[in-house]
């Protein structure tokens, strides 16, 4: 029992960044019916960006310093605070993810499915090389967001509930109570449900589609680079290390449904579960826990289109 | 009175079967002389290109003509590798045996794995295929027996060519060469053919639109799921000449952004045009060059996904439908004649 706490315990904190990620994937895609696939590579951007500003890498033999952070070297303050570095990668995250949709997906509205797939391919590829060009390709270690020690944890039943997913599962609540509350109680909030209800109807009552679409990926970008943020105050963080969450963000974003927020929070949660529970009582090996998110891709895609909590879709012919 | 205008191959969306230009002839006669001048080196990275060609083709097949968005085209590179590295080492084959073989293994992986898209479409398939693409890595790296593990394995027999032809040591690269081109050839005239055949225009007509193609008696099923194993045959056959010519495979060769190159080839060549895998692949090989000369890491990346994005914008049918388009405008119009 204690074991099996311990477990779902463990997959609490892979639970935080798959719902995040998924969370900014299922934002585009229920405004835009675009699958932005290359949401990971854009967190992973944006949380160099912001972590440079807290010095960079701490660890010794891990590709050393971070590039860039000799820029702000003779800035006052300097190495700043882990927690304002998170903010500024969210912001980063916000600008990069609101230009985006203006420069590149604005003169797509109404492009084939065809046509989005290759220009968010193009886009990946090109974030991918930005982020080798200005940080490299080796793994960092980032400083810590919340204590991290040995003895850093809350004591359940006995298992061992760390600060890291406390403080990451709070980030993301906090988040995502912000979230609800500005599409509920805000007129842009309000624009965005009315786009995703009925897009065609929503600009000729006057809403301004591009300007709330903008909204919709700077949401995505701040919630992606916040993923990759947390992500990497914990593990050794490489270009590579947001591509390999993306599989299972995927997996919840679908088995949840892809246009529904709840959804993606609670496939996240249930994705990094299984990801942790099967390997141990199925023995399965943990690498090919993967194998099961690809299964949850296909086998919901195939039977249940609308995943938990989505909306059926209607194909007219 | 004026007679009503010629259609021209500009006017249909996709190009259709696709022309090569002064490209048909001087392509293949340049190709088999050039070992006469290469030099190794540069004769082994042709082969490459070569084989790199041969795999965008298969994307180009199943994306292009059938209408499956496949970002997972790597996937079926690396088991055609990893099938080639066990059937020329494990099971001590000879080349010409394994090829077909480990080309019949890729086809069966594209048949179960393109399952999926006989139901799903569109981004819906884009989506599925690409999590192949993220899953193929972590996979690979746990059968280790099969594919070596983290650090990959070296094919150690059966990699030289065969005795009786009693070649010397020094003209390996250019039997390598050869022997690549010719089933790179093959698998071209073989593609050529299936598309301007009935069955091709099959998968134009369920590509265009499925319902109207079941009216007319085509079958979407059989079409879609062979086509698909098809092209994974071709991707396959690719990896299996990959592996016989650089005899070492691992998990790094075959990640998610060789898939993702691979896409990105094919729709920069054009999509729906067998010429456009070459020029696809020809782009490739200018991005690279301009990096070897601006020598920044990801210089490459940007450039080929800013041409990818500008093309999707100004030209949909990528390189060969602009070569196309200036082809058209060259040839004198009938009433003019």
């Amino acid at each position: 029992m204690e074991l099996f706490i311990q477990r779902l315990f463990d997959g609490l904190f892979n639970g935080a960044i798959y719902a995040s990620l998924a969370l900014a994937i299922v934002t585009i895609y229920r405004s835009t019916g675009l699958l932005n696939f290359a949401q990971a590579e854009l967190a992973t951007f944006s949380a160099y960006v912001g972590l440079v500003f807290a010095g960079g890498s701490v660890g010794a033999g891990f590709g050393g310093a971070l590039p860039g952070t000799g820029l702000l070297e003779n800035w006052p303050g300097y190495p700043y605070p882990v927690p304002v570095a998170v903010l500024v990668a969210a912001i980063f995250g916000m600008v990069a993810g609101a230009l985006i949709e203006l420069v590149i997906f604005r003169g797509l509205e109404r492009g084939s499915a065809l046509a989005l797939v290759n220009v968010t391919i193009g886009l990946l590829i090109i974030v991918s090389g930005l982020t080798a060009q200005f940080f490299g390709t080796s793994a960092r270690i980032f400083p810590e967001l919340f204590p991290a020690g040995f003895d850093d944890f809350v004591s359940i039943g006995g298992a061992r509930l760390r600060y890291t997913t406390l403080g990451s599962w709070a980030t993301l609540l906090v988040v995502l109570g912000l979230l609800v509350l500005f599409m509920n109680r805000t007129k842009a909030g309000l624009a965005f449900r009315a786009i995703t209800s009925n897009r065609e109807g929503a600009r000729l009552v006057g809403v301004p589609v591009g300007r709330t679409l903008m909204l919709g990926w700077a949401i995505a970008g701040g919630l992606g680079a916040l993923a990759a943020c947390l992500t990497a105050a914990v593990v050794s963080f490489s270009p590579f290390t947001m591509l390999g969450a993306l599989i299972y963000s995927l997996a919840a974003a679908t088995l949840g449904g892809l246009d529904s927020p709840k959804g993606a929070v609670v496939g996240g949660l249930i994705v990094a579960q299984a990801q942790t529970l099967m390997p141990a009582y199925l023995g399965l090996p943990t690498e090919l826990a993967v194998l099961a998110a690809v299964i949850v891709l296909v086998v919901v895609l195939l039977f249940r289109p609308s995943g938990l909590f989505g909306t059926a879709r209607v194909e007219r012919v | 009175m004026t007679p009503a205008p010629p259609r021209t191959k500009t006017e249909s969306p996709y190009t259709g079967v696709g022309s090569f230009g002064w490209l048909k002839w001087a392509l293949p006669v340049f190709l088999v002389l050039f070992p006469l001048v290469a030099s190794d080196l540069v004769l082994r990275r042709t082969s490459q290109t070569l084989v790199l060609v041969l795999a965008v083709l298969g994307v180009n097949l199943a994306t292009g003509y059938t209408g499956l968005i496949s970002l997972g085209h790597g996937v079926f590179v690396g088991i055609g590798a990893f099938a080639m590295a066990n059937l020329l080492d494990e099971m001590n084959l000879n080349f010409f045996i394994a090829l077909p073989l480990a080309t019949l293994v890729a086809g069966f992986a594209g048949f179960i794995l393109g399952l999926p898209a006989l139901r799903i479409r569109g981004i819906y398939l884009a989506l599925i295929t690409f999590g192949f693409a993220l899953a193929f890595g972590p996979v690979v790296r746990r059968l280790g027996s099969i594919t070596g593990g983290p650090s990959g394995r070296p094919i150690d027999r059966n990699i030289d060519p065969p005795a009786a032809l009693g070649l010397p040591e020094g003209w390996y690269p250019e039997y390598r060469y050869l022997i690549s081109l010719i089933v790179v050839a093959i698998w071209f005239v073989l593609a050529k053919n299936l598309v301007d055949s009935r069955i091709g225009r099959a998968t134009r007509a369920t590509r265009d639109n499925e319902i109207a193609a079941v009216v007319f008696g085509i079958n979407p099923t059989l079409i879609k799921s062979g086509v698909f194993s098809i092209s994974a045959a071709m991707a396959g056959t690719a990896g299996a000449l990959q592996a016989w010519l650089f005899p070492f495979v691992s998990h790094e060769q075959f990640g998610v952004f060789l898939s993702l190159r691979l896409y990105a080839a094919a729709v920069l060549g054009g999509l729906g045009n067998i010429a456009g895998a070459i020029y696809g692949v020809v782009a490739l090989l200018i991005v690279n060059v301009f990096n070897r000369i601006v020598g920044a890491i990801g210089s490459d990346a940007i450039v080929f996904g800013l041409g990818l994005i500008v093309l999707t914008y100004f030209a949909p049918h990528g390189i060969a439908g602009v070569i196309e388009r200036q082809n058209a405008r060259q040839e004198p119009k009938p009433d003019e004649q």
